[in-house]
């Protein structure tokens, strides 16, 4: 990787690792929305780095998505009826994956090779999509057709409640 | 400066991580939602890292595929969970 994309990866991911932590401390659900929508502008800068702008694209659109569905108006609350304490042995078990991860991360053996692929890929990536992983494609088909489904059920029985 | 196959596993496992810290912090389930997409960022990153860094003689493309198909599959876990808690309280 060249200075130019090494750079452009250092401060993507600064911009996706802040924009996460703002999610978490920000208190309006609009001001979470947007820090989620910053945080995937990071991670498609990550993936453009990497060489990978098809997934960017995609990754973009579904940041954008996923902060637009939290900062809706439709947003309801839903309080967790767990203790303080599990959330706080929660929280500190994420501090410990971190750790793991980046142990693992440090003391792995990697192969190194020469990459091949272009900057965005996007006809390889669906020849990929519809030959070799058709079926995972068709899965993650299927999850979004049950998350519509399953939502749009969800919002009527609400309205019907009323 | 240069960026290798570690300093991606780095940044991805400090999104799985900062993702987890997200759905443990948040006391309120639909806030907490919002830690999920960055999970499955970070895999994806992971995975986009290891294909184009750690490949000899696989797809290059696969990692971005990959990364594209977890990035789908939280949207639409976001939207089902979003849905779900509709029936709760207004805040």
């Amino acid at each position: 990787m060249d200075s130019l994309h090494a750079i452009g990866f250092y401060v993507s991911a600064a911009i996706s690792l802040g924009g996460g932590l703002l999610v978490a401390f920000l208190p309006g659900r609009g001001a979470r929305g947007f820090a989620l929508a910053a945080t995937g502008i990071g991670i498609a800068g990550l993936y453009v780095s990497l060489s990978a702008g098809f997934s960017g694209l995609v990754a973009l659109v579904c940041f954008a998505g996923c902060g637009l569905l939290l900062a809706a108006p439709a947003y309801r609350v839903m309080d967790v009826a767990v203790a303080g304490v599990w959330r706080q042995l929660g929280a500190i078990a994420a501090a410990g994956l971190l750790a793991l991860l980046c142990y693992a991360a440090w003391r792995g053996d990697f192969v190194h090779a020469t990459f091949f692929g272009g900057a965005i890929n996007s006809a390889s990536v669906g020849r990929l999509f519809f030959t070799r992983d058709s079926l995972a494609t068709e899965a993650v088909g299927a999850l979004i057709l049950v998350a519509l489904v399953g939502a749009t059920a969800a919002w009527r029985l609400r309205d019907r409640g009323r | 400066m240069s960026a290798g196959l570690v300093s991606v596993l780095f940044v991805a496992a400090g999104l799985v991580a900062v993702g987890a810290f997200i759905s443990a912090w948040k006391k309120d389930l639909t806030a907490a939602l919002a830690g999920l997409p960055l999970m499955f960022a970070g895999a994806g990153v992971a995975f986009a890292g290891a294909s184009r860094f750690a490949t000899p003689g696989g797809p290059p493309a696969f990692g971005q595929e990959v990364a594209a198909l977890v990035a789908v599959a939280a949207l639409a876990l976001v939207a089902l969970a979003v849905g779900i808690a509709g029936r709760g309280t207004s805040r």
